[in-house]
């Protein structure tokens, strides 16, 4: 039978902490910057001008089609050969959001396509700018639908920021894999972490939860 | 800027290459139909109507939802595998354990949401008719289901094999872990890396757009028309 120490995580609480601050901070921000490139792509596509939406496409397609470790690792050991040197943690934060970015602004999409036509042509009709249109009409009625995919979206950024301790950084995944590699403890930290992630996560899914019943239209349902 | 780049890296190192993306292929083929296989077992018995069972499944569930994907492959390469078996395992093994793991408590869930979103009149019909339980689930729940679920079944296998290119941090050498291997050498890292990067780009972007052709059209809403037509 396996002998369960739990000293050697009570241990290293405190080093472990340090690693939850260090991945809040990095997934906080990204959510953020991901956030508003999901919101410029999304109107670029949806509003934009011809180009602007081919420009927004190829964008979305390439981040979406490929892995997030290999852009981290063109972040962080191909940009310098160009001249470009970054700290890992501009790199992570960079690569985490422009990765988000793209799957938040297809989530907006599919939201904005749920908000029926007759909107955006009864705005424009009203004398209002497309830009007007998007922000005032449109968005307030998409951003209503999509929180809990949105919301599964930031649990994922929170989830993918474990890789940046792959380019340095010293996250909560780096403390855990150190400190399960310092003791040889696998199944002691493999716990713990899961359980700091798992907390980290279901507070997002709470959260998640509130807004949806707050923001609920009462007898008003999407258009499928 | 007056970097030049060299491109005759890739070609010099392309079996090397081809043997990695190989097992890339390999390992995302195995995953797949592993986690397929786990995955239909675990949304039927998330939908099941026994609370006890039902309520495993959605820990499990849960549970795997909830912790990075990496926890997993690290956790299980040098701490469960070694305990079971007494020994080191081979990479490729037990990076396939954990993508079965990861992708099957995904596709359970996706599985339920289609098997949640037939009808209760095709239920209703069949009973009429006389079929069993299990009878139910092979004939009418299944076939429809799976139709309806073509789409996003095919998105968590994109995101698979992109998935595959964590199993080059504990060291097995697929796609990702032998161009990580070339620039060490050669330290050309940008075109080895973009030249990854669009394999990938062409294996996912492909498989989206080979899966958005051969996109199985959910057959009863077909039937659906038909019948309001008739009506």
């Amino acid at each position: 039978m396996y002998n369960f120490d739990t000293a050697v995580i009570i241990e290293s609480i405190p080093n472990l902490i340090d690693g939850v601050k260090m991945t809040l901070f990095i997934s906080v921000i990204s959510s953020i910057c991901a956030f508003i490139i999901g919101l410029i792509i999304v109107f670029s596509r949806t509003m934009g001008l011809k180009y602007l939406k081919f420009f927004a496409v190829c964008y979305v397609e390439i981040i979406r089609n490929t892995p997030l470790l290999v852009q981290l690792y063109i972040m962080y050991k191909a940009l310098p050969s160009l001249g470009i040197m970054l700290s890992p943690i501009s790199c992570g934060i960079l690569s985490l959001s422009l990765y988000a970015g793209a799957f938040i602004s297809e989530v907006l999409r599919s939201g904005i396509h749920s908000v029926a036509n007759e909107q955006f042509e009864s705005s424009t009709s009203l004398g209002l700018s497309k830009f007007q249109a998007f922000t005032l009409i449109i968005f307030p009625q998409a951003i209503r639908i999509v929180i809990p995919p949105l919301s599964s979206q930031f649990i994922n950024i929170i989830k993918n920021s474990s890789l940046v301790s792959f380019i340095a950084v010293t996250d909560l995944f780096y403390r855990i894999y150190k400190g399960a590699v310092d003791d040889f403890r696998f199944v002691e930290f493999f716990l713990a972490g899961a359980f700091i992630y798992m907390m980290l996560t279901g507070v997002i899914a709470l959260f998640s939860n509130i807004l949806e019943n707050v923001f609920r239209l009462r007898g008003r349902t999407a258009k499928i | 800027m007056a970097t030049e780049l060299y491109w005759m890296d890739i070609f010099e190192n392309f079996d090397f290459l081809l043997k990695g993306l190989g097992i890339t292929m390999k390992l995302s083929l195995i995953s797949i139909i592993g986690s397929l296989f786990f995955g239909i077992f675990l949304g039927i018995i998330r939908y099941s109507k026994f609370f006890l069972i039902s309520w495993l499944a959605v820990a499990y569930i849960e549970i795997v939802r909830s912790v990075p994907l990496i926890l997993f492959i690290v956790f299980i390469h040098f701490g469960l595998m070694p305990y079971i078996f007494g020994g080191a395992v081979s990479f490729f093994a037990s990076s396939c354990v954990a993508f079965i793991i990861f992708t099957s408590a995904y596709i359970a869930e996706i599985i339920r949401s289609g098997l949640n979103s037939v009808e209760n009149t095709h239920i209703d019909a069949a009973k009429s008719l006389g079929f069993s339980a299990s009878q139910r689930l092979t004939f009418i729940i299944l076939p429809l289901a799976v139709s309806r679920m073509a789409p996003a079944l095919v998105s968590q296998f994109i995101s698979l094999i992109k998935d595959t290119s964590l199993a080059s941090t504990i060291g097995l050498i697929e796609l990702t872990r032998s161009g990580e291997i070339i620039y060490e050498r050669t330290h050309h890292v940008f075109e080895i890396l973009l030249f990854i990067a669009f394999v990938y780009f062409l294996i996912c972007f492909g498989l989206s757009k080979l899966c958005r052709i051969y996109e199985m059209k959910p057959y009863m809403q077909v039937e659906a028309e038909k019948a309001l037509v008739i009506n």
